[in-house]
């Protein structure tokens, strides 16, 4: 594991605090994730790491009543870039930062189009590139095998274990060069679970993948240091600690 | 709630359902025991040959066709005005307007939706009067206008279906696709507005049997007793609420008031058949929209 430098630095969180309604969820975070390295957030359920997460592709956003403070770059295409800044576009972040969340969320639409649709979103409309870049989505995450002869039908239809890859697959059509993984695993069975942290694995050689997670014994096989947020104490303050693993 | 309580409230719900199903049973029975025997070709097209009716635009003299045809544009006409109006409200309702505005606006179309109709044919009337006396000569109760207040009629109905059905959205599927990289916009027309189609066509029968049935807007604004096929929507126009009415109130004899009940058997089965046509559209463009590969 080679230590933290400040070339190999893919986001940097600084002095982050977020409040929902009038309460405050994280407080005063500081974080720095390497490039191409996994890193797994644990700690206590209701802690605020799915929030976390979603600071770090503004998807808290959408949320009424939700504020937040501090600044978050990520290094893309090369530079570090806040990714709060006014001027900065959000479809392209959301295009560069992936997202998985812990139950499949399909949309009401063909399995093929559920992958493309990132695709169909950045304005692509070349169809046999689409069909290329579905089908090597779909063999990513080894679901290729099981849809091939039913592309149209509802994603519905799939199993918890086939949306959760299905979402896997949609998340990476676009190529992002960080992925977010809100309890991935957490609906699969054991073997599904083991093709995910494979593919985690392999992702590792050109994405930043951060993971939140709580199966201890999935994130020591697979990340590459560990992130654990306490509980706040009698003065309020929280604590971030840094594990290298492995 | 006690047992006792629990099978009341079963014992009276499935009492009120059985109630309001033998009610309109009971109504569809009569009127169609009374009205099928008097639907026939020569009802409807009376002396004209039906073919030279229909595509040669044949004058019918004594047959409902008129009528049928004047119900058909009128509801066509008001529901296109409608339709889009309506819906594109009630995105504006449910995903832009502010917190303030919304009430506001909500309460506004809440009246709207509880304007008696007979006062809508009453704007409609006026704005007639008043387009004839200050715009052109040739403007008077017609088509258009008939059209136009039955469209302001049920717009409310069809903003309210909309932006009920985008408000119910579950937040998983409505950040799904912006996690992606959608703007807001696309996000609304790929994701949101698809999803809510069903309800959004609920929305369009009710306005569809509205217009179709409405006689207190129409009647102050263009329908007339006999007309003809309309010209133009700038003309007169006949419609079948209204011939129900017009007969019902006063027939002659026996034969034409079992045409009043063959009238509404033909206005029933042509809502059904509108009723048909939207939902097989609604199906149509939500497989373009979700399934086609």
């Amino acid at each position: 594991m080679n230590p933290v430098t400040p070339e190999n630095i893919k986001i940097k969180v600084s002095n982050l605090n977020f409040f929902y309604r009038r309460q405050l969820i994280l407080s005063n975070i500081s974080a720095e994730f390497e490039e191409k390295s996994i890193t797994a957030i644990v700690g206590p359920s209701g802690i605020g790491k799915s929030t976390f997460l979603m600071t770090l592709n503004r998807l808290w956003e959408d949320l009424p009543e939700a504020r937040m403070r501090g600044t978050v770059e990520i290094k893309l295409g090369g530079r570090f870039q806040n990714i709060y800044a006014p001027s900065f576009s959000l479809p392209r972040l959301r295009r560069a930062v992936g997202m998985v969340f812990q139950t499949p969320n399909p949309l009401p639409m063909s399995i093929f189009r559920n992958v493309a649709f990132p695709l169909k979103l950045a304005g692509c409309r070349d169809k046999k590139m689409i069909e290329e870049k579905v089908e090597a989505a779909l063999q990513k995450t080894c679901l290729w095998n099981e849809v091939k002869d039913r592309l149209k039908e509802k994603a519905f239809s799939l199993s918890g274990g086939q949306q959760q890859r299905l979402c896997l697959a949609r998340a990476l059509i676009s190529e992002p060069e960080v992925l977010l993984l809100d309890e991935p695993a957490s609906s699969l069975d054991a073997k599904t679970a083991a093709v995910i942290e494979e593919l985690l694995l392999s992702l590792k050689q050109h994405c930043t993948v951060i993971l939140v997670s709580h199966y201890m014994d999935q994130i020591r096989k697979i990340a590459d240091q560990i992130v654990r947020i306490t509980e706040p104490d009698k003065n309020g303050e929280q604590k971030y600690e840094l594990n290298q693993t492995g | 709630m006690n047992r006792f309580g629990e099978i009341l409230v079963k014992g009276l719900s499935w009492g009120m359902g059985i109630l309001f199903l033998t009610g309109i049973s009971c109504i569809m029975v009569y009127l169609f025991s009374k009205g099928l025997g008097a639907v026939n070709l020569r009802m409807i097209f009376g002396n004209t040959p039906p073919l030279d009716a229909v595509f040669h635009g044949k004058a019918v003299f004594g047959g409902l066709f008129p009528a049928i045809a004047g119900t058909c544009l009128l509801v066509v006409f008001s529901v296109s005005l409608a339709i889009p109006l309506g819906i594109s409200t009630g995105i504006w309702l449910a995903e832009y307007a502010g917190k303030r505005m919304k009430s506001l606006f909500s309460l506004l179309f809440d009246i709207l939706a509880g304007i008696p109709s007979i006062v809508i044919g009453l704007f409609g009337f006026s704005l007639a009067i008043f387009l004839h006396r200050h715009f052109s000569q040739r403007i008077y109760p017609c088509l258009l206008i008939s059209a136009c207040s039955l469209a302001f009629l049920v717009i409310p109905y069809i903003i309210r279906t909309t932006e009920t059905a985008l408000e119910q959205i579950p937040h998983s599927i409505r950040i799904t696709a912006p996690a992606m990289g959608a703007t807001k916009l696309q996000n609304i027309f790929y994701v949101l507005v698809p999803h809510s189609l069903t309800g959004i066509l609920s929305g369009i029968i009710l306005a569809i049997g509205r217009c179709a049935e409405d006689t207190a807007v129409i009647m102050l604004t263009g329908v007339v007793a006999t007309a003809g096929i309309p010209k133009s929507l700038l003309s007169n126009y006949e419609a079948l609420p209204f011939y129900i009415y017009y007969i019902s109130s006063q027939y002659a004899d026996q034969q034409e008031l079992l045409n009043g009940y063959g009238a509404s058997v033909i206005l029933i089965l042509l809502c059904t058949g509108l009723f048909f046509m939207a939902y097989i559209i609604q199906k149509g463009l939500a497989y373009q929209a979700l399934y086609r590969a």
